[in-house]
Protein backbone atom coordinates (compact mmCIF):
# COMPACT_ATOMS: atom_id res chain seq x y z
CA UNK A 1 0.00 0.00 0.00
CA UNK A 2 0.80 3.59 -0.67
CA UNK A 3 2.55 5.33 2.31
CA UNK A 4 -0.03 8.24 3.57
CA UNK A 5 2.24 10.83 2.35
CA UNK A 6 5.25 11.28 0.22
CA UNK A 7 7.22 13.80 -0.44
CA UNK A 8 10.19 14.05 -2.79
CA UNK A 9 12.62 17.11 -2.92
CA UNK A 10 9.62 19.95 -2.23
CA UNK A 11 10.48 23.38 -2.77
CA UNK A 12 7.97 26.22 -2.53
CA UNK A 13 9.25 30.01 -3.47
CA UNK A 14 7.14 32.90 -2.48
CA UNK A 15 7.73 36.12 -4.72
CA UNK A 16 8.82 39.38 -2.33
CA UNK A 17 6.74 41.82 -4.16
CA UNK A 18 7.41 42.80 -7.81
CA UNK A 19 11.17 42.14 -7.74
CA UNK A 20 12.07 38.83 -9.19
CA UNK A 21 13.37 38.19 -4.84
CA UNK A 22 12.13 34.84 -3.83
CA UNK A 23 11.55 33.82 -0.20
CA UNK A 24 12.30 29.90 -0.36
CA UNK A 25 10.03 28.66 2.47
CA UNK A 26 10.50 24.74 1.88
CA UNK A 27 13.84 23.77 0.46
CA UNK A 28 14.32 20.25 -1.03
CA UNK A 29 12.19 18.61 1.65
CA UNK A 30 11.64 14.65 1.28
CA UNK A 31 9.64 12.49 4.03
CA UNK A 32 7.66 9.91 4.06
CA UNK A 33 4.76 8.91 6.66
CA UNK A 34 3.46 5.88 7.13
CA UNK A 35 0.42 4.20 7.68
CA UNK A 36 -0.57 4.60 11.36
CA UNK A 37 1.88 6.47 12.35
CA UNK A 38 2.19 9.59 14.64
CA UNK A 39 4.64 12.24 12.07
CA UNK A 40 5.66 15.09 13.98
CA UNK A 41 7.11 17.91 11.75
CA UNK A 42 8.73 20.06 14.35
CA UNK A 43 10.62 23.18 13.85
CA UNK A 44 10.34 26.65 15.11
CA UNK A 45 8.02 29.49 13.57
CA UNK A 46 8.75 30.32 10.03
CA UNK A 47 11.03 27.36 9.14
CA UNK A 48 8.00 26.04 6.13
CA UNK A 49 5.93 23.63 7.89
CA UNK A 50 2.63 25.30 7.72
CA UNK A 51 3.50 25.55 3.97
CA UNK A 52 4.49 22.06 3.56
CA UNK A 53 1.09 20.87 4.74
CA UNK A 54 -0.85 23.23 2.38
CA UNK A 55 1.27 21.71 -0.51
CA UNK A 56 -0.06 18.42 0.87
CA UNK A 57 -3.50 19.35 1.14
CA UNK A 58 -3.25 21.17 -2.81
CA UNK A 59 -3.92 24.53 -1.25
CA UNK A 60 -0.12 25.64 -2.72
CA UNK A 61 1.70 24.62 -6.00
CA UNK A 62 5.15 23.38 -5.54
CA UNK A 63 7.72 25.30 -6.98
CA UNK A 64 9.30 22.08 -7.52
CA UNK A 65 9.38 18.45 -6.37
CA UNK A 66 6.01 16.40 -6.09
CA UNK A 67 4.00 15.43 -3.00
CA UNK A 68 1.40 12.22 -3.18
CA UNK A 69 -1.13 11.23 -0.29
CA UNK A 70 -2.41 7.86 -0.88
CA UNK A 71 -0.44 7.54 -3.99
CA UNK A 72 -2.42 10.41 -5.65
CA UNK A 73 -0.67 13.41 -6.81
CA UNK A 74 -1.85 16.14 -4.09
CA UNK A 75 -3.23 18.71 -6.41
CA UNK A 76 -5.75 16.15 -6.94
CA UNK A 77 -9.42 17.01 -5.44
CA UNK A 78 -9.58 13.27 -4.91
CA UNK A 79 -6.18 13.15 -2.68
CA UNK A 80 -8.24 14.80 0.00
CA UNK A 81 -10.83 12.75 0.29
CA UNK A 82 -9.31 10.87 2.97
CA UNK A 83 -7.85 13.93 4.88
CA UNK A 84 -8.44 15.58 8.10
CA UNK A 85 -7.50 18.76 8.15
CA UNK A 86 -7.10 21.42 11.39
CA UNK A 87 -5.67 24.76 10.54
CA UNK A 88 -3.50 26.46 12.46
CA UNK A 89 -5.29 29.42 14.54
CA UNK A 90 -8.26 27.56 13.36
CA UNK A 91 -11.14 30.48 12.23
CA UNK A 92 -14.86 29.07 11.56
CA UNK A 93 -17.84 30.59 10.29
CA UNK A 94 -18.72 32.74 13.41
CA UNK A 95 -22.13 32.90 12.63
CA UNK A 96 -22.63 29.33 12.80
CA UNK A 97 -22.95 27.22 15.78
CA UNK A 98 -20.48 24.68 16.66
CA UNK A 99 -22.70 21.86 15.59
CA UNK A 100 -23.93 23.56 12.38
CA UNK A 101 -20.69 24.21 11.87
CA UNK A 102 -19.15 20.20 11.76
CA UNK A 103 -22.66 18.95 9.98
CA UNK A 104 -21.98 21.90 7.26
CA UNK A 105 -18.38 20.45 6.92
CA UNK A 106 -19.50 16.94 6.89
CA UNK A 107 -22.02 17.90 4.18
CA UNK A 108 -19.19 19.22 2.38
CA UNK A 109 -17.54 15.90 2.44
CA UNK A 110 -19.67 14.09 1.07
CA UNK A 111 -22.34 12.77 4.05
CA UNK A 112 -26.04 12.73 3.66
CA UNK A 113 -27.68 15.23 5.83
CA UNK A 114 -28.98 12.65 8.36
CA UNK A 115 -25.64 10.65 8.46
CA UNK A 116 -24.05 14.28 9.08
CA UNK A 117 -26.02 15.05 12.29
CA UNK A 118 -25.28 11.83 13.30
CA UNK A 119 -21.40 11.78 12.95
CA UNK A 120 -21.47 15.81 13.62
CA UNK A 121 -23.11 14.55 17.80
CA UNK A 122 -19.96 11.84 17.96
CA UNK A 123 -16.95 13.57 17.23
CA UNK A 124 -18.73 17.12 19.26
CA UNK A 125 -19.08 14.39 21.96
CA UNK A 126 -15.42 12.91 21.40
CA UNK A 127 -13.29 16.21 21.40
CA UNK A 128 -15.85 17.25 24.90
CA UNK A 129 -17.84 20.23 23.51
CA UNK A 130 -21.06 18.87 23.58
CA UNK A 131 -22.74 21.28 26.03
CA UNK A 132 -21.16 24.12 23.79
CA UNK A 133 -22.81 22.41 20.60
CA UNK A 134 -25.27 24.82 19.79
CA UNK A 135 -23.45 28.26 20.40
CA UNK A 136 -22.02 30.43 18.18
CA UNK A 137 -18.27 29.35 17.12
CA UNK A 138 -17.70 33.23 17.91
CA UNK A 139 -18.03 32.68 21.36
CA UNK A 140 -15.94 30.17 21.96
CA UNK A 141 -12.33 30.34 23.97
CA UNK A 142 -9.00 29.24 22.35
CA UNK A 143 -8.83 25.60 23.55
CA UNK A 144 -12.41 25.01 22.00
CA UNK A 145 -12.08 26.58 18.82
CA UNK A 146 -9.26 23.86 18.46
CA UNK A 147 -10.91 20.94 19.65
CA UNK A 148 -14.38 22.24 17.27
CA UNK A 149 -11.57 22.65 14.32
CA UNK A 150 -10.54 18.67 15.19
CA UNK A 151 -14.09 17.48 15.30
CA UNK A 152 -14.63 19.21 11.74
CA UNK A 153 -11.45 17.37 10.37
CA UNK A 154 -12.67 13.94 12.00
CA UNK A 155 -16.59 14.27 10.62
CA UNK A 156 -16.18 12.40 7.67
CA UNK A 157 -13.76 9.74 9.35
CA UNK A 158 -10.82 10.07 7.38
CA UNK A 159 -8.12 8.17 7.45
CA UNK A 160 -4.93 11.03 7.41
CA UNK A 161 -5.29 13.70 9.84
CA UNK A 162 -3.62 16.78 9.53
CA UNK A 163 -2.87 19.33 12.18
CA UNK A 164 -1.37 22.56 12.17
CA UNK A 165 -0.28 23.48 15.28
CA UNK A 166 -3.14 21.64 17.23
CA UNK A 167 -1.61 22.78 20.61
CA UNK A 168 -0.45 26.10 20.31
CA UNK A 169 -1.91 28.80 22.56
CA UNK A 170 -3.83 26.22 24.28
CA UNK A 171 -3.79 26.08 28.43
CA UNK A 172 -1.79 22.40 29.57
CA UNK A 173 -5.09 21.09 30.07
CA UNK A 174 -6.76 21.36 26.64
CA UNK A 175 -3.25 20.10 25.29
CA UNK A 176 -2.96 17.29 27.56
CA UNK A 177 -6.79 16.81 25.72
CA UNK A 178 -5.46 17.52 22.79
CA UNK A 179 -2.60 14.80 22.86
CA UNK A 180 -4.88 12.39 24.49
CA UNK A 181 -7.40 13.00 21.59
CA UNK A 182 -4.39 12.02 18.71
CA UNK A 183 -2.93 8.87 21.15
CA UNK A 184 -6.46 7.71 20.68
CA UNK A 185 -6.96 8.66 16.69
CA UNK A 186 -3.79 6.38 16.24
CA UNK A 187 -5.42 3.34 18.34
CA UNK A 188 -8.23 3.82 16.07
CA UNK A 189 -6.12 3.00 13.34
CA UNK A 190 -5.17 6.28 11.81
CA UNK A 191 -2.47 8.07 10.42
CA UNK A 192 -1.78 11.51 11.72
CA UNK A 193 0.98 14.44 10.56
CA UNK A 194 1.01 17.01 13.00
CA UNK A 195 3.25 19.92 13.36
CA UNK A 196 4.57 22.42 16.20
CA UNK A 197 6.95 24.57 17.03
CA UNK A 198 6.85 22.84 20.75
CA UNK A 199 8.98 20.55 20.43
CA UNK A 200 8.87 19.19 24.37
CA UNK A 201 5.10 18.83 24.08
CA UNK A 202 5.02 16.73 20.82
CA UNK A 203 7.68 14.68 22.24
CA UNK A 204 5.22 12.77 24.02
CA UNK A 205 3.00 11.62 21.70
CA UNK A 206 5.03 11.41 17.95
CA UNK A 207 6.48 8.20 17.11
CA UNK A 208 8.26 9.72 13.96
CA UNK A 209 9.73 13.27 13.86
CA UNK A 210 10.99 15.59 11.10
CA UNK A 211 13.07 18.94 12.60
CA UNK A 212 12.91 21.71 9.94
CA UNK A 213 14.62 24.97 10.41
CA UNK A 214 14.63 27.89 7.55
CA UNK A 215 12.73 25.14 5.24
CA UNK A 216 15.58 22.73 5.36
CA UNK A 217 14.69 19.31 7.55
CA UNK A 218 17.43 19.18 9.43
CA UNK A 219 16.98 15.79 11.24
CA UNK A 220 14.41 12.65 10.77
CA UNK A 221 13.64 9.71 11.72
CA UNK A 222 11.71 7.67 14.50
CA UNK A 223 11.47 9.58 17.78
CA UNK A 224 13.26 7.62 20.08
CA UNK A 225 16.52 7.06 17.24
CA UNK A 226 16.72 11.26 17.51
CA UNK A 227 16.27 11.49 21.30
CA UNK A 228 18.14 8.68 21.99
CA UNK A 229 21.20 9.83 25.19
CA UNK A 230 24.67 9.07 23.85
CA UNK A 231 26.06 6.64 26.15
CA UNK A 232 24.04 6.92 29.61
CA UNK A 233 21.05 4.39 30.55
CA UNK A 234 18.60 5.47 32.90
CA UNK A 235 16.42 2.64 34.52
CA UNK A 236 13.69 3.47 36.91
CA UNK A 237 12.62 1.10 40.00
CA UNK A 238 9.72 1.32 43.14
CA UNK A 239 11.12 2.93 45.83
CA UNK A 240 14.33 2.04 46.52
CA UNK A 241 15.71 2.46 50.19
CA UNK A 242 19.73 3.64 50.93
CA UNK A 243 21.22 0.73 51.63
CA UNK A 244 20.06 -0.95 48.65
CA UNK A 245 21.17 1.59 46.88
CA UNK A 246 24.80 1.38 48.36
CA UNK A 247 24.54 -2.40 47.37
CA UNK A 248 23.81 -1.43 43.71
CA UNK A 249 26.36 0.87 43.39
CA UNK A 250 29.09 -1.76 44.68
CA UNK A 251 27.10 -4.54 42.64
CA UNK A 252 27.67 -2.13 39.94
CA UNK A 253 31.39 -1.13 40.90
CA UNK A 254 32.64 -4.68 40.71
CA UNK A 255 31.30 -4.64 37.29
CA UNK A 256 33.62 -1.45 36.36
CA UNK A 257 30.36 0.76 35.75
CA UNK A 258 29.96 4.10 37.74
CA UNK A 259 26.40 5.03 38.86
CA UNK A 260 26.27 8.51 38.77
CA UNK A 261 23.35 9.25 39.67
CA UNK A 262 20.52 8.94 42.02
CA UNK A 263 17.31 10.91 42.21
CA UNK A 264 13.44 10.75 42.90
CA UNK A 265 12.09 11.74 39.28
CA UNK A 266 10.72 14.85 39.04
CA UNK A 267 7.32 16.03 37.75
CA UNK A 268 7.24 19.18 35.22
CA UNK A 269 5.00 21.97 35.93
CA UNK A 270 2.34 21.17 33.72
CA UNK A 271 1.81 17.47 35.24
CA UNK A 272 1.73 18.50 38.79
CA UNK A 273 -0.89 21.08 37.54
CA UNK A 274 -2.87 18.16 36.37
CA UNK A 275 -2.73 15.82 39.20
CA UNK A 276 -3.60 18.62 41.60
CA UNK A 277 -6.98 19.52 38.88
CA UNK A 278 -7.14 15.27 39.40
CA UNK A 279 -6.78 14.85 35.47
CA UNK A 280 -3.55 12.64 36.11
CA UNK A 281 -4.87 10.31 33.20
CA UNK A 282 -3.73 12.79 30.76
CA UNK A 283 -0.14 12.41 31.82
CA UNK A 284 1.08 10.85 29.08
CA UNK A 285 5.15 10.30 28.15
CA UNK A 286 6.50 8.44 25.88
CA UNK A 287 7.23 4.70 26.30
CA UNK A 288 5.93 5.13 30.42
CA UNK A 289 1.81 4.61 30.75
CA UNK A 290 1.98 8.07 33.50
CA UNK A 291 5.01 8.39 35.92
CA UNK A 292 5.35 6.58 38.77
CA UNK A 293 7.06 8.36 41.61
CA UNK A 294 9.51 6.00 42.54
CA UNK A 295 13.94 5.94 42.25
CA UNK A 296 15.06 7.20 39.10
CA UNK A 297 18.65 5.51 38.70
CA UNK A 298 21.22 6.95 35.77
CA UNK A 299 24.99 5.31 35.05
CA UNK A 300 26.81 5.83 32.64
CA UNK A 301 28.85 3.38 30.50
CA UNK A 302 26.13 0.43 30.38
CA UNK A 303 27.10 -2.28 28.03
CA UNK A 304 25.53 -1.95 24.56
CA UNK A 305 23.57 -4.82 24.71
CA UNK A 306 21.11 -3.47 27.80
CA UNK A 307 18.07 -2.52 27.63
CA UNK A 308 17.18 1.13 26.72
CA UNK A 309 14.41 2.08 28.51
CA UNK B 1 -23.86 15.01 -9.19
CA UNK B 2 -21.91 15.86 -6.09
CA UNK B 3 -20.27 19.09 -7.66
CA UNK B 4 -23.88 20.69 -7.68
CA UNK B 5 -24.71 19.49 -3.59
CA UNK B 6 -21.22 21.24 -2.98
CA UNK B 7 -21.98 24.58 -4.70
CA UNK B 8 -25.83 24.27 -3.19
CA UNK B 9 -24.06 23.93 0.02
CA UNK B 10 -21.50 26.59 -0.43
CA UNK B 11 -24.29 29.12 -1.45
CA UNK B 12 -26.37 28.31 1.07
CA UNK B 13 -23.78 29.15 3.71
CA UNK B 14 -22.67 32.54 1.73
CA UNK B 15 -26.46 33.06 1.59
CA UNK B 16 -26.71 32.50 5.63
CA UNK B 17 -23.53 35.27 5.99
CA UNK B 18 -25.43 37.75 4.24
CA UNK B 19 -28.59 38.20 5.84
CA UNK B 20 -26.70 37.84 9.25
CA UNK B 21 -24.87 40.83 7.71
CA UNK B 22 -25.18 44.34 8.77
CA UNK B 23 -24.92 45.43 5.13
CA UNK B 24 -28.03 43.72 3.67
CA UNK B 25 -30.25 44.97 5.86
CA UNK B 26 -28.63 48.36 5.81
CA UNK B 27 -29.37 48.34 2.26
CA UNK B 28 -33.08 46.51 1.62
CA UNK B 29 -34.13 49.91 4.24
CA UNK B 30 -32.18 52.42 2.44
CA UNK B 31 -33.92 50.84 -0.84
CA UNK B 32 -37.52 50.38 0.70
CA UNK B 33 -37.55 54.10 2.50
CA UNK B 34 -36.48 55.91 -1.00
CA UNK B 35 -39.30 53.61 -3.25
CA UNK B 36 -42.15 54.38 -0.13
CA UNK B 37 -40.76 58.15 -0.19
CA UNK B 38 -41.84 58.55 -3.84
CA UNK B 39 -45.25 58.51 -2.61
CA UNK B 40 -44.99 61.06 -1.14
CA UNK B 41 -44.23 63.59 -3.72
CA UNK B 42 -47.94 63.71 -4.17
CA UNK B 43 -48.30 67.39 -3.20
CA UNK B 44 -45.78 68.01 -6.53
CA UNK B 45 -49.53 66.83 -8.08
CA UNK B 46 -47.99 65.10 -11.07
CA UNK B 47 -51.47 63.70 -11.43
CA UNK B 48 -51.49 61.46 -14.57
CA UNK B 49 -47.53 61.18 -14.80
CA UNK B 50 -47.08 60.25 -11.43
CA UNK B 51 -47.26 56.32 -11.90
CA UNK B 52 -44.60 57.02 -14.32
CA UNK B 53 -42.56 58.76 -11.75
CA UNK B 54 -42.99 56.69 -9.47
CA UNK B 55 -41.94 53.37 -11.53
CA UNK B 56 -38.71 55.67 -12.55
CA UNK B 57 -37.95 56.20 -9.67
CA UNK B 58 -38.44 52.64 -7.97
CA UNK B 59 -36.44 51.01 -10.47
CA UNK B 60 -34.03 53.97 -9.95
CA UNK B 61 -33.43 53.09 -6.60
CA UNK B 62 -33.38 49.02 -7.23
CA UNK B 63 -30.75 49.67 -9.75
CA UNK B 64 -28.36 51.76 -7.53
CA UNK B 65 -28.87 49.84 -4.29
CA UNK B 66 -29.25 46.30 -5.89
CA UNK B 67 -25.31 47.68 -8.02
CA UNK B 68 -24.12 48.56 -4.73
CA UNK B 69 -25.34 45.26 -3.18
CA UNK B 70 -23.76 42.94 -5.83
CA UNK B 71 -20.60 44.59 -5.74
CA UNK B 72 -20.11 45.36 -2.29
CA UNK B 73 -21.92 41.69 -1.13
CA UNK B 74 -19.81 39.57 -3.88
CA UNK B 75 -16.71 41.41 -2.51
CA UNK B 76 -17.23 41.18 1.00
CA UNK B 77 -18.98 37.25 1.18
CA UNK B 78 -15.03 36.53 -1.19
CA UNK B 79 -12.59 38.34 1.43
CA UNK B 80 -14.42 37.15 4.35
CA UNK B 81 -13.58 33.93 3.17
CA UNK B 82 -9.72 34.70 2.26
CA UNK B 83 -9.16 37.13 5.22
CA UNK B 84 -10.97 34.83 7.84
CA UNK B 85 -9.05 32.19 6.57
CA UNK B 86 -11.90 29.77 6.06
CA UNK B 87 -11.54 29.43 2.59
CA UNK B 88 -8.45 27.23 3.85
CA UNK B 89 -11.05 25.04 5.50
CA UNK B 90 -13.74 24.50 3.07
CA UNK B 91 -10.45 24.38 0.28
CA UNK B 92 -9.23 21.75 2.08
CA UNK B 93 -11.96 19.49 2.11
CA UNK B 94 -12.49 17.47 -1.52
CA UNK B 95 -14.26 20.38 -2.96
CA UNK B 96 -13.44 21.66 -5.94
CA UNK B 97 -12.12 25.39 -6.67
CA UNK B 98 -14.51 25.75 -9.50
CA UNK B 99 -17.26 25.08 -6.79
CA UNK B 100 -16.31 27.30 -4.57
CA UNK B 101 -16.40 30.31 -6.78
CA UNK B 102 -20.10 28.78 -8.06
CA UNK B 103 -20.64 27.83 -4.43
CA UNK B 104 -20.06 31.80 -3.55
CA UNK B 105 -21.52 33.39 -7.30
CA UNK B 106 -24.70 31.74 -6.72
CA UNK B 107 -25.14 32.48 -2.67
CA UNK B 108 -24.69 36.17 -3.42
CA UNK B 109 -27.08 36.09 -6.69
CA UNK B 110 -29.51 34.24 -4.27
CA UNK B 111 -28.97 37.57 -1.86
CA UNK B 112 -29.39 40.08 -4.68
CA UNK B 113 -32.86 37.90 -5.76
CA UNK B 114 -34.08 37.94 -2.40
CA UNK B 115 -33.40 41.94 -2.23
CA UNK B 116 -34.89 42.33 -5.83
CA UNK B 117 -37.62 40.32 -5.33
CA UNK B 118 -38.79 42.22 -2.15
CA UNK B 119 -37.74 46.26 -3.55
CA UNK B 120 -40.01 45.16 -6.68
CA UNK B 121 -42.92 43.82 -4.50
CA UNK B 122 -42.93 46.80 -2.50
CA UNK B 123 -42.44 49.21 -5.69
CA UNK B 124 -45.83 46.94 -7.16
CA UNK B 125 -47.44 47.94 -3.95
CA UNK B 126 -47.37 51.59 -3.89
CA UNK B 127 -48.20 51.79 -7.88
CA UNK B 128 -51.28 49.64 -6.88
CA UNK B 129 -52.36 51.82 -4.02
CA UNK B 130 -51.37 54.87 -5.48
CA UNK B 131 -52.95 53.95 -8.74
CA UNK B 132 -56.29 53.12 -6.66
CA UNK B 133 -56.41 56.48 -5.55
CA UNK B 134 -55.98 58.26 -8.30
CA UNK B 135 -58.74 56.56 -10.06
CA UNK B 136 -60.87 57.74 -7.41
CA UNK B 137 -59.82 60.94 -7.53
CA UNK B 138 -62.39 63.15 -10.54
CA UNK B 139 -59.90 65.35 -11.57
CA UNK B 140 -58.23 61.94 -13.07
CA UNK B 141 -60.86 59.41 -13.66
CA UNK B 142 -60.63 60.32 -16.91
CA UNK B 143 -57.64 58.81 -17.64
CA UNK B 144 -58.30 55.25 -16.35
CA UNK B 145 -61.60 54.87 -18.69
CA UNK B 146 -60.74 51.37 -18.68
CA UNK B 147 -59.66 50.39 -15.22
CA UNK B 148 -56.21 49.81 -14.15
CA UNK B 149 -53.54 51.02 -16.64
CA UNK B 150 -50.06 49.78 -14.65
CA UNK B 151 -49.14 46.20 -16.45
CA UNK B 152 -48.30 44.65 -13.12
CA UNK B 153 -46.67 41.43 -14.56
CA UNK B 154 -44.47 43.42 -16.97
CA UNK B 155 -42.62 45.12 -13.61
CA UNK B 156 -42.10 41.51 -12.62
CA UNK B 157 -40.25 41.21 -15.63
CA UNK B 158 -38.43 44.38 -15.64
CA UNK B 159 -37.06 43.50 -11.69
CA UNK B 160 -36.60 40.17 -12.84
CA UNK B 161 -34.25 41.27 -16.14
CA UNK B 162 -32.28 44.19 -12.94
CA UNK B 163 -31.52 40.44 -11.34
CA UNK B 164 -30.00 39.39 -14.56
CA UNK B 165 -27.71 42.34 -14.90
CA UNK B 166 -27.05 42.16 -11.40
CA UNK B 167 -26.04 38.13 -12.19
CA UNK B 168 -23.33 39.61 -14.65
CA UNK B 169 -22.19 42.72 -12.19
CA UNK B 170 -21.55 39.59 -9.77
CA UNK B 171 -19.57 37.56 -12.19
CA UNK B 172 -17.55 40.70 -13.26
CA UNK B 173 -16.76 41.10 -9.62
CA UNK B 174 -15.81 37.36 -8.78
CA UNK B 175 -13.14 37.75 -11.51
CA UNK B 176 -11.99 40.90 -10.25
CA UNK B 177 -11.87 39.53 -6.37
CA UNK B 178 -10.25 35.80 -7.69
CA UNK B 179 -6.86 37.85 -8.45
CA UNK B 180 -6.86 40.80 -6.27
CA UNK B 181 -5.42 40.88 -2.69
CA UNK B 182 -7.99 43.43 -0.91
CA UNK B 183 -11.88 43.90 -0.74
CA UNK B 184 -11.30 47.88 -1.09
CA UNK B 185 -9.17 47.29 -4.93
CA UNK B 186 -12.23 44.88 -5.67
CA UNK B 187 -14.93 47.19 -4.79
CA UNK B 188 -13.01 50.21 -6.58
CA UNK B 189 -12.09 48.28 -9.90
CA UNK B 190 -15.56 46.42 -10.21
CA UNK B 191 -17.58 49.85 -10.42
CA UNK B 192 -15.09 51.22 -12.66
CA UNK B 193 -15.98 48.20 -15.10
CA UNK B 194 -19.66 48.86 -13.55
CA UNK B 195 -19.16 52.44 -15.34
CA UNK B 196 -17.61 51.00 -18.43
CA UNK B 197 -20.53 48.87 -18.94
CA UNK B 198 -23.14 51.80 -18.62
CA UNK B 199 -20.82 54.28 -21.14
CA UNK B 200 -19.86 51.64 -23.64
CA UNK B 201 -22.58 52.23 -25.97
CA UNK B 202 -21.24 55.97 -26.64
CA UNK B 203 -17.80 54.32 -27.91
CA UNK B 204 -20.04 51.90 -29.60
CA UNK B 205 -21.59 54.52 -31.23
CA UNK B 206 -18.62 56.35 -32.13
CA UNK B 207 -16.30 53.14 -33.04
CA UNK B 208 -18.17 52.76 -36.96
CA UNK B 209 -16.38 56.31 -37.75
CA UNK B 210 -12.49 56.09 -36.43
CA UNK B 211 -10.53 55.46 -39.59
CA UNK B 212 -7.69 54.02 -37.68
CA UNK B 213 -8.26 50.32 -37.88
CA UNK B 214 -6.41 49.10 -34.37
CA UNK B 215 -8.53 51.62 -32.47
CA UNK B 216 -11.64 50.21 -33.99
CA UNK B 217 -11.22 47.03 -33.50
CA UNK B 218 -10.33 47.57 -29.63
CA UNK B 219 -13.62 49.55 -29.27
CA UNK B 220 -15.36 46.51 -31.11
CA UNK B 221 -13.31 43.95 -28.60
CA UNK B 222 -14.43 46.21 -25.50
CA UNK B 223 -17.79 46.22 -26.65
CA UNK B 224 -17.92 42.33 -26.67
CA UNK B 225 -15.87 42.25 -23.37
CA UNK B 226 -18.37 44.58 -21.47
CA UNK B 227 -21.78 44.21 -21.87
CA UNK B 228 -23.80 47.42 -22.68
CA UNK B 229 -25.78 48.01 -19.65
CA UNK B 230 -28.16 50.73 -21.38
CA UNK B 231 -29.72 48.14 -22.74
CA UNK B 232 -31.49 46.85 -19.89
CA UNK B 233 -33.05 49.93 -18.96
CA UNK B 234 -36.54 48.91 -20.21
CA UNK B 235 -38.66 50.39 -17.22
CA UNK B 236 -39.58 53.01 -20.18
CA UNK B 237 -41.74 50.69 -21.10
CA UNK B 238 -43.57 49.81 -17.93
CA UNK B 239 -43.94 53.76 -17.42
CA UNK B 240 -45.52 54.10 -20.68
CA UNK B 241 -47.90 51.47 -20.05
CA UNK B 242 -46.36 49.63 -22.88
CA UNK B 243 -46.31 45.53 -23.02
CA UNK B 244 -42.41 45.20 -22.45
CA UNK B 245 -42.05 42.72 -25.82
CA UNK B 246 -41.01 39.31 -25.39
CA UNK B 247 -38.17 39.67 -27.99
CA UNK B 248 -36.58 42.06 -25.53
CA UNK B 249 -37.11 39.61 -22.36
CA UNK B 250 -35.75 36.64 -24.35
CA UNK B 251 -32.53 39.10 -25.93
CA UNK B 252 -32.02 40.24 -22.86
CA UNK B 253 -32.16 37.06 -21.17
CA UNK B 254 -29.67 35.65 -23.84
CA UNK B 255 -27.04 38.12 -23.47
CA UNK B 256 -27.00 37.49 -19.86
CA UNK B 257 -26.74 34.12 -19.67
CA UNK B 258 -23.90 34.37 -22.19
CA UNK B 259 -22.12 36.58 -20.12
CA UNK B 260 -22.78 35.13 -16.44
CA UNK B 261 -21.10 31.73 -18.09
CA UNK B 262 -18.25 33.23 -19.55
CA UNK B 263 -17.77 35.83 -16.66
CA UNK B 264 -17.97 32.39 -13.75
CA UNK B 265 -15.21 30.71 -16.32
CA UNK B 266 -13.15 33.51 -16.44
CA UNK B 267 -13.43 33.91 -12.27
CA UNK B 268 -12.40 29.80 -12.23
CA UNK B 269 -9.78 30.60 -13.86
CA UNK B 270 -8.48 33.93 -11.93
CA UNK B 271 -9.03 32.12 -8.84
CA UNK B 272 -7.08 28.48 -9.71
CA UNK B 273 -3.80 29.50 -8.77
CA UNK B 274 -4.83 32.04 -6.19
CA UNK B 275 -2.49 30.19 -3.13
CA UNK B 276 -4.66 30.01 0.04
N1 LIG C 1 1.64 33.37 1.24
C1 LIG C 1 2.90 33.68 1.56
N2 LIG C 1 3.55 34.66 0.90
C2 LIG C 1 4.82 34.95 1.21
N3 LIG C 1 5.54 34.35 2.16
C3 LIG C 1 4.94 33.38 2.88
C4 LIG C 1 3.59 32.98 2.61
N4 LIG C 1 3.27 31.98 3.47
C5 LIG C 1 4.37 31.76 4.22
N5 LIG C 1 5.37 32.59 3.87
C6 LIG C 1 6.72 32.62 4.46
O1 LIG C 1 7.25 31.31 4.37
C7 LIG C 1 7.99 30.99 5.54
C8 LIG C 1 7.47 29.72 6.14
O2 LIG C 1 6.19 29.95 6.66
P1 LIG C 1 5.32 28.85 7.38
O3 LIG C 1 5.30 27.65 6.52
O4 LIG C 1 4.02 29.45 7.74
O5 LIG C 1 6.16 28.55 8.69
P2 LIG C 1 5.76 27.75 9.99
O6 LIG C 1 4.41 27.15 9.80
O7 LIG C 1 6.84 26.72 10.12
O8 LIG C 1 5.78 28.72 11.12
C9 LIG C 1 7.87 32.19 6.46
O9 LIG C 1 9.05 32.95 6.35
C10 LIG C 1 6.69 32.94 5.92
O10 LIG C 1 6.84 34.32 6.15
MG1 LIG D 1 2.73 27.50 10.87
Amino acid sequence: MAPAIEIKELTKDFPLGLGKYKLRAVDHLSLRVEQNQVFGLLGPNGSGKSTTMKVILGLLTPTAGECRVYGLPSNKTAARKEVGFLPEAPYFYKYLSGLEMVVLMGKICGLSAARARERAWEVIEWVGLKDAARRRVGTYSKGMLQRIGIAQALVHDPQLIILDEPTAGVDPVGSAEISSLVLKLKEAGKTILLCSHLLAQVEDICDHVAIMNKGRCIRQGPLAEITEGQGDTEIRLDQLPEPEVEALRRWLGERGIDLRQVKRPQLRLDEVFLREIGKADLIYRQGSESVQLGSQVTSDKAGKDSENE
Amino acid sequence: MNSLRIIRLIAGNTFLEAVRQKLFLFLVFIAAAFIVSSFYFRDLDFGFSELKFISDFGFGAIVFFGSILSIAGAAQLFFNEIENRTALTILAKPVRRIEFILGKFTGVWAVVLAFTAMMTLLLMAILWYREGILMGMERFARDFPEGRKVLYGDILWVGFLQWLKFGILISITMIVAGFARTNLFTVVISFFILIICHLQYLARDAWAEIAFWPARMGVAVMGFAFPNFQVFNVGEYVALYEPLPWSVIGSLVGLSAIYIIVYNLLAVVSFRSREI
